[in-house]
């Protein structure tokens, strides 16, 4: 029995674009259940970014109802999806993902620190968390200071060091060369596997629908193909 | 909240820009030090403005009989206990000095003039300009002198000197004109002021005497601290329930209203100064939030709550205030030590002191001064902050990482 961590029912979006709509998500229904890993692809502007807004809280859907862990986000204030986002939610966005100034120690720390943990415990885990994605070595770095695929194991190490019940990812690999791709990859699929952590990722890249469970494909707005890898 | 983390944003970004943070801190220490220094020489003018008219017979409070302003002389006197001490503790109290003082015309062989007499202890007078200024000649020895002493500029139109008669024509208790002659014991020297004009002095019984009174006309009290005025002005009007007690404010009103202007100079002069600041901070602010843009918008994104988004920009802007305040407060200290002994106003000086303005400018340092430039300025910090902070929290996640 599988318990179902995100919920959407006829979800839809349309953006006005020069006073002409655009039909980004048409009633989409779509259930991730806790330990997938879900890749969402499809050609370019087929609403995978706009899908993953709209579960992670950053965007709200015209109608339609998005459940996540068992709240739906629609009751949800502003301030009350920050705060969801905080406690439930793990991001992995493609670039800009690291505060410039904080070292990667204290990027990871971040997270914990707006959740207000106390200091001995943040370090632990943020460490931890760094050294799982063996990123030990690096953790007094700037972001600066790091390459494309590094920064995005720091961001990775952020997202789950609060324990999410989600880990939302927007074409994490779009920057990195195939290699450093596999390498970011099989962290997820480790991360998927021996921690149980549930991944949706929207990705153009075949690699990564490789790697996930379960692959999921939209086309102009609507889920043209929901298969679960053999 | 975690407090540690907006501070940690706060100093981090600051650091982050270090040369354009630097040349705020300069352009906000240059002001800070000019206006603290500048009000230095504002309270100094003011203090000395104050402690002309003070000493300009006036003291800090005074009291008379009721009508004595109106028509001064003898017969709007009063009687005061010949062991007579005023209800000021004598911590609180300079000096105080009791006196006669009424119009007189004073004639040499060859002019006339108008004055006032004054009959004073000169052992009291401490408190007024005539207990130090210098003196040809002698000064009166005892309240039973009964020569006189009159301003330099005073004998030079008389033509008269040290040594040589005058004649004084005064009113009596009974109304009618007494007239004495005096030798002039010796010719004082107030800086060419109008004072030399104004008074001259003799000593107080014998003037009681020639006036055939027991009375005093006033009774002029020093304190240490002139703020206390008024507290000691409520006693002493309890005191004197029949006479009038009245502070210098109210007795030489023109330097009231200088005086009162002094204050308000030294808040326009901080309001021109940092006003010009504040728009550079401002400017400074806007351009830092708006290059941090994709970096709220994230921030936001995973869970930043927009208070604490709003509180950051405001304490980056305090810290940044409070840097450039604090070196310019320095400043304007190290400002004032170099200037501590006076500033020589020189030639400004003749034309000054027909208003009181010593021709030295000595500057008074108040922290209290001090003080208010650093409330004023850390509120100025606060307030210019809340626009760029209002523009940060509106940095919408997703358009912003979109850019
Ligand atoms: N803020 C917006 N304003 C107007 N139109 C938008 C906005 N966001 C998305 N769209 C439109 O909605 C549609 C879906 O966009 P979305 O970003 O979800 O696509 P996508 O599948 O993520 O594409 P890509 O592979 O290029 O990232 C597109 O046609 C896009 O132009
Ligand atoms: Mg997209």
């Amino acid at each position: 029995m599988s318990n179902t961590v995100v919920k959407c029912e006829k979800v839809e979006k349309t953006y006005q674009k020069d006073s002409v709509p655009v039909y980004a998500l048409r009633g989409v229904d779509f259930e991730v259940n806790a330990g997938d890993f879900v890749s969402l692809s499809g050609p370019s502007g087929s609403g995978k970014s706009t899908l993953l807004n709209v579960i992670g809280g950053l965007d709200r859907p015209d109608s339609g109802e998005v459940t996540v862990d068992g709240v739906a986000l629609s009751g949800l204030s502003e301030s009350e999806l920050t705060e969801l986002r905080l406690r439930k939610m793990g991001f992995v966005f493609q670039a800009y993902n690291l505060i410039p100034v904080l070292s990667a120690q204290e990027n990871v720390e971040f997270i914990l620190q707006l959740q207000g943990v106390p200091q001995a415990e943040r370090r632990e885990r943020a460490e931890a968390a760094l050294e799982s994605l063996g990123l030990a070595d690096m953790s007094h770095r700037q972001p600066g200071e790091l390459s494309g695929g590094q920064q995005q194991r720091v961001a990775i190490a952020r997202s789950i060091v609060s324990n999410p019940v989600l880990l939302l990812a927007d074409e994490p690999t779009a920057n990195l060369d195939s290699g450093t791709t596999e390498d970011l990859l099989g962290l997820l699929r480790r991360l998927n596997e021996q921690e149980n952590m549930t991944i949706v990722t929207a990705t153009h890249d075949p690699i990564v629908m490789s790697y996930t469970k379960r692959q999921v494909h939209l086309r102009d707005g609507a889920i043209e193909r929901d298969a679960l890898a053999a | 909240m975690s407090f540690k983390l907006v501070w940690q944003l706060s100093i981090r970004n600051i650091l982050r820009h270090r040369r354009r943070n630097l040349m705020l801190f300069a352009a906000i220490a240059v002001a800070v030090t000019g206006v603290s220094s500048m009000n230095t020489l504002i309270r100094g003018m003011q203090y000395g403005m104050m402690d002309t008219a003070v000493e300009n017979m006036t003291g800090h409070i005074k009291i008379h009989a009721p009508g004595y302003r109106d028509d001064p002389n003898i017969q709007k006197g009063f009687a005061l206990d010949e062991d007579f001490e005023p209800p000021v503790p004598a911590e609180d109290m300079l000096g105080w000095a009791a006196r006669i003082r009424i119009p007189a015309v004073i004639m040499s062989e060859r002019e006339t003039r108008g004055v006032q007499i004054v009959g004073v202890d000169p052992s009291a007078e401490a408190i007024s300009f005539i207990g130090d200024v210098p003196i040809e000649g002698d000064g009166l020895e005892s309240t039973d002198d009964g020569r006189i002493l009159i301003g330099r500029e005073l004998a030079i139109q008389l033509e008269t000197e040290v040594g040589r008669r005058i004649v004084v024509i005064t009113q009596g208790i009974d109304g009618r004109n007494r007239e004495k002659g005096y030798r002039i014991v010796g010719t004082y020297d107030a800086e060419g002021t109008a004072l030399e004009k104004m008074y001259v002095f003799t000593g107080l019984s014998s003037l009681q005497g020639l006036l055939d009174s027991e009375d005093v006309t006033e009774v002029s009290i020093r304190l240490v601290d002139e703020p206390k005025r008024l507290t000691f002005k409520q006693l002493l009007v309890g005191f004197f329930s029949e006479l009038a007690v009245m502070d210098w404010l109210e007795l030489e009103p023109m330097a009231a209203a200088m005086f009162i202007f002094a204050d308000s100079v030294i808040y326009i002069w901080f309001a021109l100064m940092m006003s010009a600041l504040t728009f550079g901070l401002i400017n400074t602010l806007i351009t830092s939030v708006m290059e941090r843009v994709k970096e709220l918008g994230m921030v936001r994104a995973l869970g930043m709550p927009k208070r604490m988004v709003l509180i950051q920009v405001v304490v980056e802007s305090t810290i940044i205030m409070a840097v450039g305040v604090v070196i310019g407060l320095i400043g304007g200290y190290l400002v004032f030590l170099t200037i501590e002994d006076g500033i020589n106003l020189g030639a400004f000086a003749e034309g000054m002191e027909m208003a009181g303005i010593a021709s030295v400018l000595v500057p008074v340092l108040r922290w209290d001064d001090f003080i208010l430039v650093a409330w004023l300025s850390l509120l100025l910090g606060i307030l210019a902050s809340l626009y760029p902070a209002w523009r940060a929290v509106k940095v919408q996640p997703l358009e912003a990482m979109r850019r």
